[in-house]
């Protein structure tokens, strides 16, 4: 019971401090990255949540590994709440890894001429990002498919 | 990039224990453990190497999206383009 506590605490703390903490920065990245006519705009600011984005992300595998183990002591593993998130969760990774990481350190390795699109497109993948975060919160408290009755 | 490392190790290992059950003992408590696991540590590697790969991009992601040993493979892949 101790044990299961504990994985709970580290799993809902490194879900707020981690996840949110990269959620937030992948939000914020395009209102201060360099571009054309910004007011506001500041490289530097840019370059730490772009550090943020990527670290905090790092740091967050530790809450689906910690979900896993809490999942497989209490034998749930094949309930389809924990596998829709399990996907969810990995797809937001892949999102992250593959499209948002890349793309902001495009933004700031050239800032380009202007191009409005290409910040308004980083905008939207973390809208994607973050919703997707949102869903996985709605099944953790829902639980729809819980064999023990939420 | 220590990150990398352990993701590939665990990707590889955690398939080549899946594979070993699925010949052999078929124990459903080693599926439930290690299939998600290996699933977590190919997305890890992928991740992993793209932080990783801070300058150009070269082939070191797409090698990441190879199963069991795209780990190792983007290992080599920076490691060649560092050294």
């Amino acid at each position: 019971m101790l044990l299961e506590h504990v994985l709970l605490s580290v799993h809902v703390l490194g879900s707020i401090v981690f996840v949110g903490g990269s959620a937030v920065a992948t939000s914020l990245f395009p209102r201060y990255a360099p571009a054309a006519g910004g007011e506001g705009r500041s490289r530097d600011v840019a370059v730490a949540l772009h550090r943020i984005t990527g670290g905090y992300a790092a740091f967050g595998l530790i809450v689906p590994l910690v979900g896993m183990v809490m999942a497989g002591v209490q034998g749930r593993m094949g309930e389809i709440w924990i596998i829709v998130s399990m996907a969810l969760t990995a797809a937001a990774a892949l999102l992250l890894a593959t499209q948002i990481y890349p793309r902001q350190r495009q933004a700031l390795a050239d800032p380009g001429d202007g191009d409005p699109a290409r910040l308004r497109r980083l905008s939207m993948l973390a809208g994607f990002y973050n919703l997707t975060w949102a869903i996985v919160v709605v099944l953790m408290i829902a639980r729809p498919g819980s064999g023990a009755g939420a | 990039m220590r990150l990398l490392r352990i993701a590939a190790a665990a990707e590889l290992s955690t398939l080549l224990v899946l594979l070993a059950n699925l010949l052999t003992v078929h124990a459903k408590a080693i599926t439930t453990l290690c299939g998600p696991l290996h699933g977590v540590s190919y997305v890890a590697v992928i991740a992993a190497t793209s932080l990783a790969s801070s300058t150009a991009p070269n082939g070191a992601l797409w090698r990441a999206f190879i199963p069991g040993i795209g780990g190792l493979l983007a290992q080599r892949a920076l490691g060649v383009r560092r050294g």
